[in-house]
């Protein structure tokens, strides 16, 4: 190979969108006849040789990079397209690509026999697109159109079994929500333009940045902005009381979810708060840091109880999204990245994991003729037996999940913990809930995973005698392979060459948002050993209640229904938001056909009334007079008609009586 | 003659063959006007690309118009009252060239749509011929008396063509939608008159119906109706200008149309056969907004800006009313109907917040929907023509029977909900911008109009998926059972010959803006060059 090989970091950052694109219009243009994925993959794979390569090394702690050519020009505003290349975004833009590279292999296998899988391939070039163009978007309106277009991707990965009810009530919701997150990005655009007048991030967050200058807009204006994309951030990265669409999301195929709904896509609210942070002024940081803090609870407790292994992974995911919104709400955009990072992994690895195990156990109903959920953890257990390759993999991503040393999860979940303290003791007040909170949560999430690994991998199968006719097998070499990969980037010697110390993770000393404070106090130290001694509590406690059948509750607990129901959060929503839209709906409908148009033909009602009224007085006052006129001189003459008639006799007899009156008359003058 | 009255006028020679054939030739009569159309489709294309664009002058000024023609056409001497002036003045410019543009593409898409009529199709095609010259006159007359000749010569095919052609309550529908309008151009016909007696021609000292004298305050004679400066008539306590310019929005609201004056429209639309539905969405709905745009603000720029907020009122209303009546809906077409009412909202807020981006973001809105509107009412067509059905509990799981209607459909849905990537999305973001901007520029539109505004962009998004999601997807189960089954054949070549212009003519412009926008700039800072003295004066 020609050692002199280069492509620069513009170029390249460029390519690693425009291949997958490529790989979308061929997909588009071929139809049908593209059903091995194979060209996509190939994209993907040299996307992410490009960025491994060329980008990220030519501008990680380098100089930035920023260029723009014009779009469009509206009125006297002219618009950019163009890249946008610093630490944050190579960073967001390698890990899409690592991520996505194994998803696509793994994909070749797992979706090999399905009869639409052309769309699936084009779909999820489209989406790996839309996520690259969004690292490295120039400024807030590109990063708006990716942003949007990654939401529909979604929806059409949701709805890839298009004939299943479930999957399209579960698309709809996922882009409604994320639409109200849109507006929230989209009114935000319009605010950072009427303050600012540009919506360039080199001019809006450079060194010498619009927003560190004194801000011209009133601290309400202020917070409004900055609530408006913390709005969008809340939608796509599933932010309660917004969360709601990502666990019905797991409709889709579990190679979507691992890729979309756990590593990527849910991941850009935590990218966009962190490329624009100095945009957030101190109450809207607060509101952040507690709605994460409140989300990574709230979604811990609904894992804790769920049946389906898609939904664990889903809460599971909602939490620690929670958890890096925190982190941001407190500063500490830098260890939400590299939380960010180190998640994209190991939940990436537990779902490719989960849809290993789904898939073998559909293969297992098939073949035995059970009926069954695959997707139930109640019918599973003592699966390590069968698929022990899975098993391990799948509890290392499980360890880093829970925080155990030597993971990268505890390298990134320490770093936020540490912060949440120190900036508690800093703001003072009531602020200490939020880094005690966090760390339940930490305690939560070790149980809950350790409770689902036991479950699947643990104790005895459900349907141990059938296995001796029809034996589950081991998934095959294409998709643990890529699993494997995973696993790689989910121990901590990836990510720092200090496995227990956060400090030296290049990703934290690249980003530095320079809040972290060193200073040595006791917290870091008696932390990190708490929380890991919880965490292995939890497991404990996971392997006593449910393989020795300790079980302390019952199902019709009313807690239990409570977290198993998700908090009747969807039940609520329905009726409070679907149902009374609907009900509005109808009613302005109702409004419609019988009061605007109702005035409609009131006045037609009345025109025509005035019409006929009109219509009644001339027939029979203004004609009615002329013909009484005519009818009078009619009779009149009627009246005297009589009295021609041509007999001498009459006309004499007339002629003497009037004779007579006369004489009468003079008579009795 | 030139290219422009070529434009306007060749489907009169259409309309002369059109009569002169013999009841037998069909297809002639079909031939003749798609033939025609697409001559006025290469004439247009003509003109867009060789207009000349940035060249900055004055909105009221011949200068900034191009192809422009003027012959003087009636001269009378009244005596007393001063010589009678009416010309026949057209020309363009970046407001009314892509509209007209728009127009061509629209009915060519109508004439498409037309290729299975069989009731009297003489009349029809002649109907539909003499709607192409006037629409194609209304956006290119610059002199009012003409603009107002070719607004009513509009109304006359149309009521026909409801009223014959259309569906089991067209009567209903085609009486009132003429009357409606009827309404609106009637009083605008006593603004004309006022408004020429007030104006007179700088150079023959004659009145005059010359719109872009309308323009100029100091054409008008002094003293009189509508004059601008220490004006003190006054018509019911409003000021004589004030009212003028209430009934000319009044006039043109109709036409978008804004709440509470729209019922006519669903009605029309339902009635209408499918052409004249594609005609009705995508042309004449903007001639409301386009002759606000240049007859509203031009002529009467003080009472807008004095005006605008009560319009961005009822442009966010419309929206959000709009929005949700179409959600309640089980007609699709009636549905879409209702949607045309939410998204020329948009184009109303845009207009009112008189700033760049929301003015642009009004005309990109425009020229959008309306190609977006002919293809989603050319899709209620195509399912309608198979089962003479389109209500939406009707169908189910269509995507398994029509993929590519459903592909076909859900990009259209897409396309028009505002997607980035189609025209829409630009226009309706623009608007938001716009109105959201409008308050740092004190022009009179506070920013909770653009927060309401951009409900419409959720509310868009819920009831085209829903439908999508009741219609298209889940397991296939149709109210006509298997017979509907085997009628329900996917799109046809023809029909998707229609429908791909219009789908990626929204891609297009989606993509590429400039290409509408470089149009547009000069002529819009022109116009808030006009109107700019009275917003902030």
């Amino acid at each position: 190979m020609n050692v002199n090989f280069h492509i620069s970091p513009e170029l390249g950052s460029l390519l690693v969108v425009l291949l997958p694109f490529a790989g979308f219009l061929y997909q588009l243009i071929a139809g049908k006849q593209a059903r091995s994925g194979l060209i996509p993959s190939l994209a993907m794979l040299v996307s992410g040789l490009i960025s491994v390569a060329f980008v990220f090394p030519a501008i990680w702690n380098k100089t930035p990079f920023s260029v723009e050519l014009e779009w469009f020009t509206i009125g006297q505003y002219s618009l950019g397209f163009g890249l946008h290349l610093n630490n944050l975004s190579v960073l967001m833009q390698l890990v899409v690509c690592l991520i996505a590279l194994p998803v696509h292999f793994y994909s070749k296998h797992y979706m090999k026999n399905d009869p639409g899988i052309h769309r699936y391939w084009t779909f999820l070039s489209l989406f790996c697109t839309a996520m690259l163009g969004l690292t490295i978007a120039s400024n807030l309106f590109m990063m708006y159109v990716f942003w949007e277009l990654i939401g529909f991707a979604s929806y059409l990965l949701i709805g890839f079994w298009f004939d299943r009810p479930a999957a399209v009530q579960a698309n709809k919701k996922a882009f409604i929500i994320n639409r109200i997150g849109d507006l929230g990005f989209l009114l935000g655009i319009a605010a950072v333009f009427t303050t600012y007048g540009s919506l360039n991030l080199l001019d809006l967050f450079g060194p010498d940045g619009l927003v560190r200058g004194t801000s011209p807009l009133s601290e309400g204006w202020a917070t409004f902005t900055g609530c408006c994309f913390l709005l969008a951030a809340m939608a796509k990265s599933a932010q309660f009381p917004l969360h709601v669409w990502l666990p019905d999301a797991m409709e889709g195929p579990t190679s979507v979810s691992s890729l979309i709904h756990a590593a990527t896509m849910v991941a850009a609210g935590v990218f966009l708060l962190s490329s624009i942070f100095p945009i957030f002024n101190q109450t809207v940081l607060l509101l952040t840091a507690i709605i994460g803090c409140f989300t990574a609870l709230i979604a811990a407790l609904f894992a804790l109880t769920q049946h389906d292994i898609k939904k664990i992974l889903a809460f599971s995911t909602v939490s620690q999204l929670g958890y890096m919104i925190a982190s941001i709400g407190m500063g500490a955009w830098d260890a939400a990245m590299f939380h960010l990072t180190t998640h994209a992994f190991f939940k990436c690895l537990l779902f490719l994991g989960a849809g290993a195990i789904i898939h073998e156990l559909a293969h297992f109903k098939s073949n035995s003729g059970l009926n069954f959920d695959p997707q139930n953890i109640q019918f599973m257990g003592g699966l390590r037996r069968f698929m022990p390759k899975t098993f391990l993999l799948m509890t290392v991503a499980a360890l880093a999940l829970a925080g155990f040393p030597l993971t990268s999860g505890f390298l990134s979940k320490d770093a936020i913990l540490v912060h949440s303290f120190q900036w508690a003791q800093q703001a003072g007040g009531g602020t200490l809930l939020i880094p005690l909170t966090l760390s339940v949560v930490g305690v939560l999430t070790a149980f809950y995973i350790g409770r689902m690994i036991i479950k699947v991998f643990m104790g005895r199968f459900h349907f141990q005698k059938e296995t001796e006719q029809t034996p589950i097998q081991e998934a095959t070499s294409g998709m643990l392979l890529p699993m494997g990969f995973l696993a790689l980037g989910s121990l901590a010697i990836g990510f720092s060459l200090h496995p227990l110390s956060y400090h030296q993770a290049y990703i934290l000393t690249g980003l530095s948002a320079a809040t972290i404070a060193t200073e040595s106090s006791l917290i870091p130290i008696v932390l990190p050993i708490i929380l890991t001694l919880s965490a292995a509590a939890g497991w404990w406690l996971g392997w006593y209640w449910y393989i020795r059948q300790r079980y302390p509750f019952s199902e019709s607990n009313k807690w239990i229904a409570w977290s198993a129901n998700q908090g009747y959060l969807n039940q609520a929503y329905e009726r409070a938001i679907t149902n009374s839209t609907l009900r509005l709906s109808t009613f302005t409908y109702w409004i419609d056909r019988n009061l605007v148009d109702g005035l409609v033909h009131l006045s037609v009602w009345f025109t025509r009334q005035l019409a006929f009224t009109s219509a009644w007085i001339d027939r029979y006052l203004v004609d009615g007079l002329v013909n009484t006129t005519a009818a009078l001189a009619y009779q009149i003459g009627h009246l005297l008609r009589g009295v021609q008639n041509g007999r001498l006799q009459n006309y004499l007899g007339f002629a003497f009586t009037i004779l007579l009156i006369g004489i009468v008359y003079l008579i009795f003058k | 003659m030139g290219v422009l009255s070529l434009l306007i006028f060749l489907p009169l020679l259409a309309i002369v063959v059109i009569l002169l054939t013999p009841g037998r030739g069909a297809h002639t009569l079909k031939y003749t006007a798609l033939t025609t159309t697409l001559i006025q489709f290469l004439i247009a294309g003509y003109l867009l690309l060789n207009y000349q664009t940035g060249t900055p002058s004055n909105f009221a000024d011949i200068s900034g118009y191009q192809y422009v023609e003027q012959l003087s056409w009636i001269r009378l001497d009244l005596g007393t009252l001063g010589l009678l002036e009416i010309d026949y003045f057209i020309g363009v410019d970046g407001i009314s060239l892509p509209l007209l543009a728009l127009s061509a593409l629209v009915i060519l898409m109508a004439i498409g749509a037309s290729w299975n009529v069989t009731k009297s199709r003489k009349g029809y095609f002649a109907l539909l011929m003499l709607l192409n010259l006037a629409v194609m006159g209304i956006f290119s007359a610059l002199d009012f008396f003409l603009f107002y000749i070719f607004y009513e010569v509009m109304l006359f095919p149309l009521y026909f063509l409801i009223g014959i052609w259309g569906g089991a309550r067209r009567e209903y529908a085609a009486i009132k939608f003429f009357i409606y309008t009827l309404l609106g151009s009637v009083f605008m016909l006593l603004i004309i008159v006022g408004l020429y007696f007030s104006v007179q021609n700088p150079y023959t000292g004659g009145h005059t119906f010359n719109m872009l004298y309308m323009m100029n305050p100091e054409n008008y004679v002094p003293g009189s109706f509508f004059d601008w400066v220490g004006n003190s008539y006054q018509v019911f306590g409003i000021p004589a200008r004030m009212i003028g310019f209430i009934v000319l929005f009044i006039a043109f609201a109709i036409k978008i149309p804004v709440v509470p004056l729209h019922t006519w429209l669903p009605d029309a639309h339902v009635e209408a056969p499918t052409p004249v539905s594609i005609i009705l969405a995508g042309i004449l709905l903007k001639i409301g907004g386009y002759g606000i745009i240049r007859i509203c603000i031009g002529i009467f720029p003080d009472s807008m800006a004095a005006a605008n907020w009560w319009l961005g009122l009822i442009g966010v209303v419309s929206i959000v009313y709009g929005a949700l009546n179409a959600l309640a809906q089980s007609d699709l077409k009636r549905m879409i109907a209702y949607s045309s009412v939410s998204h020329m909202g948009f184009v109303l807020l845009g207009i009112a917040s008189l700033t760049a981006e929301g003015l642009s973001g009004a005309l990109f809105q425009m020229v959008s929907h309306g190609f977006l509107s002919a293809a989603l009412f050319f899709l209620v067509g195509v399912l309608y023509d198979r089962v003479h059905d389109r209500y939406i509990y009707n169908f189910r799981g269509l995507a398994n029977l029509m993929p590519q209607y459903t592909a076909y459909i859900a990009i259209a849905f897409f396309a028009s909900l505002g997607l980035p990537g189609f025209s829409a999305f630009i226009g309706e973001a623009f608007v938001i911008i716009g109105a959201f901007n409008a308050e740092t520029l004190q022009t009179g539109i506070p920013r909770w109009m653009a927060i309401f505004g951009s409900l419409g962009i959720l509310l868009s998004a819920v009831y085209f998926l829903w439908t999508l999601q009741r219609m298209f997807f889940g397991t296939t189960r149709l109210k006509g059972g298997d017979r509907w089954g085997s009628a329900l054949s996917d799109l046809s070549p023809r029909e998707k010959l229609v429908l791909t212009p219009a789908l990626g003519l929204a891609l297009l412009l989606g993509v590429f803006p400039s290409l509408l926008f470089n149009m547009m700039n000069g002529t819009v800072l022109n116009l808030l060059d006009l109107i700019s003295p009275f917003i902030f004066g």
